[in-house]
């Protein structure tokens, strides 16, 4: 079918195409205008934007702490209206369902679960193939494994950490790696409760810094195209600020990507050591090419945290609300799950400005992205409220004025002007996230790509409109109109698909025999496992 | 082979899908009970969404008892894989289920290989057993025997919170057994773990447990490993978590989902006569339908692994057995997550998930279901 999305304002940054103009569709990629073609289905765009479907690189949205989070708050998440005729299940509060329901109101196409445990591959796909509309993928943990920890203190070679890596990500089916304070959990085992980047693990003598130099290393080495995603140490405390700083030099020249860098931006200025080192993280970003971050923006509100991060959750479980919690000691990581309120407070205030900040003094929209880190820093729900705090000064003052002043007297954020341009929107949230995992069919309106397409309806509040788009095209099927779904589709898991090396196959074999009395089968899971047509979607790695 | 009946006439599969249907449609308060694998369990939901059932594992109440503990309160836990690498001590809380004793006897035969604990100069895990002397444990390797820590005939709750009062120094009124084994045990350990399931110990006790696991973690480590009673229960559990937001015991009378798990306690429906329609789907457990009584003229669909129609049954559609007639995932309490089968003795047998989706083809709808 042929479809033109007429005269509405394409934002397409990647083709440099900005201004009115039309926009075609041909079954479930976009095309140039065809010669006197007649359109069979027109799309009245006056009055609109038009961008491709947003993405999404870190949004815990599916597998066993996710879950475990749902499980445990059962009275944050009841359901009130009946269900909608054509969605089922979509009604069902925090569910698989509503996820993809309310991602693709806004326009987002493709999210990213950043932390699936390998163990529970097959758990955090099912969930991921019960999102409907939208694209997914994920990034499988490493770095606190067992067998790699022991390859690094036996010095193992760089090739076999690499056949190492390509099997998990293989064998997991995930689109790239993720190391979560890195060392931590397995020294979290052996009852050490603080964990910095120069520390080192009992029993391997193995420093924090040398696991993620060491997967830095493999991931490049291999042609993933997502850089190394790192989950820093120390996060949430006050001076994270410094192993944010160490981090980012430890980068090298190599690509490196910091997740959810204002959980670090935390400084020990002020009566209560607690103030904004932003501005100072900020800088070193501007300054430090091969690194990207994301913001993992705080929002007001209830949430939860989640968060394979085990030694940090189980220090915040005292300041649970409500008071309840689950700390996992997992194969790797584990995890931890943590309810939590951000309040009007002076930490809460402190937070939200110094995530702004960030936004706001990083130069560059494509090494900057758009995450609030959902559900820790707030749910996805927030985004359209956080668009219009980047998008409006005026907006911010207004919030301003209600937040106390002792916290934004810490904080540059009263005194930046910036406000991001739809431009600047549609790059960090759509080209850049794509270009940053090697998704060359999405992120941006030209021939050839798939129709994940978004318009946008003009209004005073930019929130209202980004949080309901006028149309959503995913692979050019119509799924949302006047910010409602019309019908559910089911989109893939993006993956990778290096090939195994034989001898680490056997090798871990022996491994699992050995030292969990268990064949490999028992992790190993064919497609057919998630019932559903073409559960996955490949993504090449670079050569 | 027969594969269906309507009453004790047998059917094409089809009709007796097509009949399922028109029960559900004209069901006023159906239920379901399952025991089933994950696929059957997420089409059985999408058809509860529908139909407006509500649904319970066949044996809900301890299932039930083990998402209490997480709903309720939180819990530490520990994966099984770093049970067997990292325990060095092992404590087995009340009468674990026979599905987990295999690994009992296995944690009894090996030792940990990681963090180097003390123990190992002995080559074996210290291994204790909370309970009552009539409390039987899984038979551990080398005839050896757990170490009993019981305060006579008390019960498991009242047991873990004296084993909790004595570890913080207080007084208790009758002191538990063994008690110093387990404290100089504990004091060298590096990473005690403690067995549990919800089976045979009252929700109160898995909530001690979890208090005695907090205090054991100001100074050192320490977690529990979860058990459960039943893995169909548990995978069902996780999959309704995802799919509706709240584990089993969900009900969709309002058109949403509403958890509440006294209210769609499916037996407790079932015996109070609030059911007009019971859907149970079972490849394990046959179990005859109980006597109608006048309260109770509750219709009976059976989707069971049989070669005869269920006695008193409205429908029965023979179905497989997950991991036996057709591939399947699974919970698998021996890696604490889900697990891909293959099926062992391929069939013919449809599998549960087939089924219900078969059935669900017949109920009037305005779109298709989603799985
Ligand atoms: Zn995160």
């Amino acid at each position: 079918m042929l479809t033109k999305i007429a005269g509405g304002d394409i934002i397409d940054p990647v083709n440099g195409r900005l201004g009115k103009g039309d926009l075609w569709i041909r079954d479930d990629k976009i095309v140039a205008a065809p010669a006197g073609g007649a359109a069979e289905r027109t799309i009245d765009a006056a009055g609109c934007i038009v961008m491709a479907g947003a993405i999404d690189i870190h949004s815990h949205i599916g597998g066993g702490n996710v879950n475990t989070a749902r499980l445990l708050l059962p009275e944050q998440h009841a359901a009130h209206q009946a269900r909608p005729a054509t969605t089922p299940l979509s009604n069902a509060g925090w569910s698989t369902f509503q996820t993809g329901c309310l991602y693709a109101k806004m326009g987002f196409t493709t999210v990213v679960e950043p932390a699936m445990s390998p163990g529970a591959a097959l758990h955090t796909h099912l969930e991921l193939a019960d999102i409907p509309i939208i694209d997914k993928a994920t990034l499988a943990i490493l770095g606190n494994d067992d067998f790699l920890l022991s390859m690094i203190r036996d010095d193992a070679s760089s090739q076999m950490i690499e056949d190492y890596v390509a099997w998990t990500v293989a064998s997991t089916r995930a689109l790239g790696v993720k190391v979560i304070n890195a060392g931590a959990a397995a020294a979290f085992k052996e009852n050490v409760r603080t964990f910095s980047l120069d520390d080192v693990v009992p029993s391997y003598g193995v420093s924090s810094r040398k696991i993620v130099k060491t997967l830095q290393a493999a991931v490049d080495s291999l042609g993933v195209p997502h850089p190394l995603h790192v989950h820093c140490n120390n996060l949430g405390s006050p001076g994270s600020a410094d192993t944010a700083a160490a981090t980012i030099a430890a980068a090298e020249g190599l690509p490196l990507h910091l997740a959810h860098l204002q959980f670090y931006g935390y400084g020990t200025e002020g009566k209560r050591r607690f103030s904004s080192a932003a501005a100072r993280l900020a800088e070193l970003v501007n300054a430090t090419p091969e690194v990207t971050i994301d913001i993992g923006q705080v929002m007001f509100g209830q949430t939860v945290t989640v968060s394979s991060d085990v030694m940090r959750q189980f220090s915040a479980r005292g300041s649970a609300q409500p008071k309840k919690s689950v700390i996992h000691d997992g194969d790797g990581n584990g995890g931890g799950v943590v309810p939590y309120s951000y309040g009007k407070d002076f930490y809460g205030t402190m937070q939200w400005a110094i995530g702004l900040e960030l936004f706001l003094l990083i130069d560059d929209p494509w090494r900057v992205f758009f995450t609030t880190d959902h559900p820790n820093g707030a749910p996805f729900t927030a985004y359209p409220a956080l668009f219009e705090l980047l998008m409006s000064r005026e907006a911010r003052t207004e919030m301003i004025a209600g937040l106390p002043k002792s916290a934004m007297a810490l904080s540059t954020l009263a005194a930046v002007d910036r406000e991001y341009t739809f431009e600047e929107i549609a790059i960090m949230t759509r080209a850049a996230p794509a270009k940053l995992l090697g998704l060359s069919d999405r992120g941006h309106l030209g021939a050839g790509a798939i129709a994940d397409i978004a318009v946008y309806r003009r209004n005073w509040s930019i929130a209202k409109m980004l949080g309901q788009a006028a149309y959503v095209f995913k692979d050019g099927d119509l799924v949302v109109q006047d910010g409602e779904i019309t019908h559910y589709r089911w989109g893939k898991a993006l993956r990778l698909n290096p090939s195994p090396d034989k001898a680490m196959v056997r090798r871990l074999e022996d491994y699992h025999q050995q030292r969990y009395g268990l064949s490999l089968d028992w992790f190993n899971f064919p497609d057919s496992a998630i019932a559903r047509e073409q559960p996955f979607g490949e993504v090449a790695c670079r050569t | 082979m027969a594969v269906a009946w309507i009453g004790n006439r047998e059917t094409l599969v089809e009709r007796a899908a097509a009949h399922a249907a028109a029960l559900l449609g004209s069901s006023r308060c159906p239920v379901f009970s399952l025991d089933t694998d994950i696929h059957g369990t997420r089409a059985a939901i999408a058809l509860a969404e529908r139909v407006g059932a509500a649904y319970d594992h066949v044996d809900g109440a301890v299932v039930s008892r083990e998402t209490a503990l997480f709903t309720d309160k939180g819990a530490m836990t520990v994966a099984p894989g770093e049970t067997r690498r990292r325990a060095d001590v092992v404590v087995i809380v009340g009468e674990l289920p026979q599905i987990h004793h295999e690994f009992v006897g296995e944690l009894s035969a090996t030792v940990p290989d990681l963090s180097a604990p003390d123990l190992s100069a002995k080559n074996q895990r210290e291994i204790f057993l909370v309970g009552s002397n009539g409390t039987s444990a899984p038979p551990l390797s080398n005839g050896r025997t757990a170490t009993l820590l019981s305060c006579g005939e008390a019960s498991l709750g009242a047991t873990l919170a004296a084993l909790r009062a004595q570890w913080k120094g207080r007084q208790t009124s009758q002191p538990v057994s063994n008690f110093d084994d387990f404290t100089k045990a504990l004091e060298a350990a590096h990473f005690p773990v403690f067995l549990f399931s919800g089976d045979a110990t009252e929700g109160l006790a898995l909530e001690m447990l979890q208090g005695l696991i907090t205090d054991l973690n100001r100074k050192s480590r320490a977690s529990g490993l979860h058990l459960p009673a039943s893995e169909n229960g548990w995978g069902s559990a996780l999959a309704s978590t995802w799919m509706t937001g709240f584990p089993l015991r969900t009900g969709f009378a309002r058109g949403f989902p509403e958890f509440d798990p006294w209210r769609y306690d499916v037996a407790r429906m079932i015996a109070a006569g609030e059911a007009d329609l019971h859907l149970r789907i079972s490849s394990s457990i046959v179990q005859p339908q109980k006597k109608q009584t006048r309260k109770n003229r509750m219709a009976l669909i059976a989707l069971a692994k049989t070669q005869e129609p269920i006695a008193g049954a409205a429908v029965t559609i023979a179905i497989g057995e997950a991991g036996v007639d057709h591939e399947a995932v699974v919970y698998s309490g021996r890696t604490g997550s889900l697990r891909s089968i293959d099926a062992r003795a391929a069939s013919e047998l449809p599998s549960a998930a087939t089924v219900i989706r078969l059935v669900a083809s017949h109920v009037s709808a305005e779109a298709a279901l989603p799985c």
